[in-house]
């Protein structure tokens, strides 16, 4: 089965958001309370009930006027996923797709991918004890069906297909469009199924790290620390034993020779 | 000298003559400490290893597995705050120089010496452990505490909570093993310390020579059988 990716063009959305309601449809996502705070952003980020969010931007545009940045906010479904790394029970997972699904069954709310995530997207609910993301409609598209933020799209602004395909176009885009614009997704994490043709350069954009990868910290603790307390107990539970066999336990018992050998 | 305990006489039984190193309190905390630990070890490598999650099947599943890891290391830092204030006096302090002396032939537990310098109520060695499991106990602690509610701290740090908890993991379940072996067959007589309170004289004399010399000049040694009240341990 080949990779799949969904591709997010910038320059064609037009801020109409149906991409946000069809997620909440299809996923059927519960909306919660917020105040206007002076943005069409709504609500202010990502929640436990709001997986994909369209991020609204004001911007010069250097010549005294206002640009408007509207850009798609979800998992990035990396492929060096620091979720998937971190998750203790296998609740995160890899799709044959290549994107991260989620088994929420098997999800404890150890809430340690919301720690390590690089995107900052996982989200916690507390009424359940689970944590929530964008699976990227892993239901539909294992039938053969678009995510259904793609399907609602009006301007193409989102497709999806196979991963071959929409990188090759993606850049091609990026190349048509000139200037500042770029692919984003391809060149870290192992790949991103989410990816963003890019308009202006990436510290333009909220929240968009501009070199995302894997926390230190958790190559630290799953790569080195991991294998290495294995290695460490297993080799003292050696060392006992050859010490048991070859020094010989310690003569305690003041007979004989007490005191000399045998190690004090 | 004492008779020592005669071959075949169960030890673990006090006998007369046989010397007490260690009060009820301090083998109360010994064992509160050692359950806990041990819990938090088998739950916590249910955890971290996602092939040992069945660990989490007899207690119901993993979310269970992690409430039971989360509520034992409450009762764990009480645990661990007696180890330290119990041990502290006679097992933390190092004693210059001759800990150094002991500490350069390894206390003769590695190759034959023909000579170990003497040591107090604890050797270098067990300081050692003394520090290991008062440091790396206290970093799980804290760590494990920022682990359970980790939302509202900044990410960057609660990050490097799961790696220094993954440490005192490495730490503790090594030292684990090496305690086990040598308070049980490494250096039979050990293990009745931590139980009945009492063990041998040739044990305490090899063990503590130090402190048996001190106890017995301030006359402060008690001995099976021969005080006149004889407190029940």
């Amino acid at each position: 089965m080949s990779e799949k990716v969904k591709l997010f063009d910038l320059s064609k959305c037009i801020g109409c958001r149906s991409c946000q309601l069809a997620c909440k449809q299809w996923n059927q996502l519960p909306a919660s309370q917020t105040v206007n705070w002076g943005t069409y952003q709504n609500p202010p980020d990502l929640q436990y009930n709001t997986w994909l969010l369209m991020r609204f931007q004001e911007i010069s545009d250097g010549n005294g006027g206002v640009k408007w940045i509207f850009r798609k906010d979800a998992c990035m479904h990396c492929t060096d996923a620091a979720c998937v790394k971190v998750c203790p029970t296998g609740a995160l997972f890899h799709t044959k797709y290549g994107t991260v699904s989620l088994d929420v069954s098997k999800c404890i709310g150890c809430k340690e991918c919301v720690i390590a995530c690089p995107f900052d997207v996982p989200r916690y609910n507390a009424e359940v004890n689970k944590i929530a993301k964008c699976d990227m409609c892993f239901s539909r598209i294992d039938a053969t069906l678009e995510p259904a933020c793609v399907k609602a799209c009006p301007t193409d602004a989102l497709i999806f297909g196979d991963k071959k395909e929409i990188v090759e176009y993606a850049h091609a885009r990026a190349e048509e469009l000139g200037g500042d614009a770029s692919v984003y997704g391809d060149q870290f994490v192992g790949g991103t199924h989410l990816m963003f043709v890019l308009p202006d350069k990436v510290p333009v954009y909220e929240k968009l790290p501009e070199n995302p990868r894997v926390p230190v910290s958790v190559i630290a603790w799953k790569d080195w620390l991991k294998p290495l307390s294995l290695i460490a107990a297993g080799g003292v539970l050696a060392g006992s034993f050859l010490h048991y066999i070859i020094h010989g336990p310690k003569d305690t018992s003041g007979n004989g020779d007490a005191g000399k050998g045998g190690g004090e | 000298m004492e008779m020592p305990a005669r071959e075949g006489v169960n030890k673990m039984i006090p006998q007369k003559g046989m010397i007490k190193v260690s009060d009820s309190f301090e083998r109360i905390v010994h064992w509160c400490l050692a359950i806990s630990c041990l819990v938090l070890i088998i739950t916590g490598l249910g955890m971290m290893f996602r092939s040992f999650n069945f660990i989490g099947i007899p207690f119901g599943g993993m979310t269970n597995l992690k409430l039971v890891h989360n509520f034992v290391g409450l009762f764990f830092i009480p645990a661990l705050f007696f180890a330290i204030l119990v041990w502290w006096r006679e097992a933390g302090k190092f004693k210059f120089p001759d800990d150094l002396e002991w500490i350069k032939v390894a206390g003769g537990y590695l190759w034959h010496v023909d000579e170990v310098p003497k040591t107090g109520k604890y050797n270098p060695g067990q300081k050692a452990f003394f520090w290991a499991v008062a440091f790396f106990g206290t970093i799980m602690v804290i760590t494990g505490l920022i682990m359970w509610f980790p939302l509202d701290l900044p990410r960057e740090f609660v990050r490097w909570m799961y790696p220094l908890h993954a440490l005192g993991f490495l730490v503790i379940f090594a030292f684990f093993f090496v305690h086990l072996y040598l308070g049980t067959i490494g250096v039979p007589g050990s293990a009745q310390a931590m139980f009945t309170g009492y063990v041998t004289r040739s044990w305490a004399e090899k063990q503590c020579p130090l402190w048996l010399e001190e106890m017995e000049k301030s006359g402060k040694l008690e001995i099976y059988g021969q005080n006149t009240i004889h407190v029940q341990h």
